[in-house]
């Protein structure tokens, strides 16, 4: 800026007349907002309704003018909060001997750090090996696992169901079934360490997976023959969603259990198991016939 | 407001690369030395001059001719006439181009008139140089690299104005030009150290302010 321009504007503020601001220009006359009211518009496709009414997605959940209705974000808000407690819960370090089974630990030290380092929630604490190692069952055929995952919630809901589902159809089908085990602060690979340490022939790991919005207590499983540390996801089968809304955890338990069966016959797992021949063994469980309408569990009433 | 920055408008910049020597003559060029013109019409004529000598210290330009014209801007001959015409002359049109160049950005960015009054209609010229050039220091009779003092306003608060301006500094006056002059204005040149002329030309606006605030004075004053 120039000198003299600089010279001048310091008169003008010795001399009082500096506005401060340009006065404010006068503002146009703002209408009034239309009077008008957003009814909520419903789904209009039936073949879209009677989808929703399948699942628990947010499938036709309809629209007020252009935004979600007040019902639909609530909800979407409390299920939010529903997965988010879920994945704080943690396992009670005395739940597995509550319950008979026997407790071991992974190398995470609290919560915090489970859920940052995957890699020590794949590896047995030593105390927990060695106790282990002492205390199992060795040469089984299957050796069950039960663990928190990232929902203690689902574990303590219904892991001992499905445990117990699992257990008897192993030994309906003339498998051995090892002492189980409650594993907290546990990841799937952690399977591979406890099955090595007891030489069971498949390890099979059941967990609470990761929360969805509206399910905080699904259980995952996975199951791997031969499990020596350094075996990979594509070594493992799984199945996901054992809830009471989605796969119940007793028909779950056949299932794996056909699994395990299959696994010890071709003396394999993962992605070059053949998986063609189980459909026969597993009789009505398989059955992908209509589902009956699922029922959204409501956790906000909105009146009217 | 008062003091606001009054802008000169540039009505026209045009350059003869290549000019007749009748006409370089005529408009007091050399024709030994020069050959091409830049012409500039503007509606300020006294930010207009100052340019032009800024002009002179950016590039190997000569003003051969700067004339303000009666009466001012508000009674041209046209729509580009304004209330001067500066005329630089040079070897070579790059010449120009850079002494054109420097001219405008002392237009737009330094010199210009301010308002001495709310509602704009005195204007004030209280202009500091800090280094002449070479065609107003030959006009003043002063070094190039002078400090200058530039003052121009209205015959009243011209006169009232100097008055102040001379007793406020250390400067002394090398040119006054009372009134009337072709645009009907009042001007005087002042020099002395940087400081004085900074002193004298605020001394200059302020007096010029306060008699455009107050035109009759405390003794006939309402």
């Amino acid at each position: 800026m120039s000198r003299t321009r600089q010279l001048i504007d310091r008169l003008r503020d010795e001399l009082g007349a500096s506005a401060p601001m340009p006065p404010a220009p006068p503002l146009p006359r703002v209408p009034e907002p239309p009077a008008r009211v957003f009814p909520r518009r419903h789904e209009g496709s039936p073949y879209a309704r009677e989808a929703a009414r399948h699942t628990t997605a947010l499938l036709g959940i309809g629209h007020v003018g252009t935004r979600y209705a007040t019902d639909v974000v609530l909800q979407f808000q409390a299920e939010l909060a529903v997965a988010h407690e879920a994945v704080a819960t943690e396992l009670p370090a005395d739940w597995a001997t509550q319950n008979g089974l026997i407790g071991l630990r992974s190398r995470v030290r609290d919560h915090r750090e489970y859920l940052l380092r995957p890699d020590l929630g794949r590896r047995l604490e030593p105390e927990s090996l060695a106790r282990w190692t002492q205390a199992g069952q060795h040469g089984v055929d299957v050796q069950p696992i039960l663990a928190d995952g990232l929902s203690a919630v689902a574990c303590m809901q219904s892991g001992l169901t499905l445990l117990d589902s699992f257990t008897q159809a192993c030994r309906a089908r003339g498998l051995t079934v090892g002492v189980p085990v409650a594993a907290r602060y546990a990841r799937v690979w952690l399977e591979d360490e406890i099955g090595a340490a007891v030489s069971a022939k498949v390890a099979a790991i059941l967990l609470g997976e990761r929360p969805g919005l509206g399910t905080g207590d699904g259980l995952s499983a996975y199951l791997v023959y031969d499990p020596r540390i350094g075996k990979t996801d594509g070594d493992r089968n799984m199945m996901s969603n054992i809830h009471p809304r989605g796969t119940r955890p007793e028909i779950a338990g056949v299932r794996l259990a056909v699994l395990a069966r299959a696994m010890l016959d071709q003396q394999r797992s993962g992605v070059e198991l053949d998986l063609s021949g189980l459909r026969t063994e597993l009789g009505d469980v398989a059955s992908r016939a209509h589902r009956a309408p699922q029922v959204r569990v409501r956790l906000v009433e909105v009146a009217g | 407001m008062i003091l606001q920055a009054l802008p000169p408008r540039i009505l026209s910049v045009r350059r003869l690369p290549n000019a007749d020597p009748a006409l370089l003559l005529a408009y007091g060029a050399d024709p030994q030395r020069h050959r091409s013109l830049g012409l500039v019409t503007v509606d300020q004529d006294d930010p207009t001059y100052v340019a032009l000598d800024e002009a002179t210290k950016h590039a190997d330009v000569d003003v051969v001719f700067a004339k303000s014209f009666y009466a001012g801007a508000r009674h041209g001959s046209g729509p580009l006439s304004g209330e001067i015409l500066g005329v630089l002359a040079a070897s070579t049109p790059d010449e120009i181009d850079e002494g054109l160049r420097a001219f405008v950005r002392c237009l737009e960015s330094d010199a210009c008139f301010y308002a001495a009054d709310d509602a704009g209609k005195t204007a004030v010229f209280p202009h500091v140089i800090a280094a002449l050039g070479r065609y107003l220091s030959a006009l003043a009779g002063l070094s190039p690299g002078d400090a200058l003092a530039y003052l121009v306003a209205p015959p009243m608060e011209a006169t009232i104005g100097l008055d102040m301006a001379l007793k406020a500094a250390g400067v002394r006056a090398v040119r006054i030009f009372p009134p009337p002059t072709e645009t009907n204005f009042a001007a005087a040149w002042l020099t002395g150290p940087l400081e004085s002329c900074e002193a004298a030309a605020l001394a200059y606006c302020e007096a010029v302010v306060r008699v455009a605030a107050n035109p009759k004075g405390e003794v006939w004053g309402s």
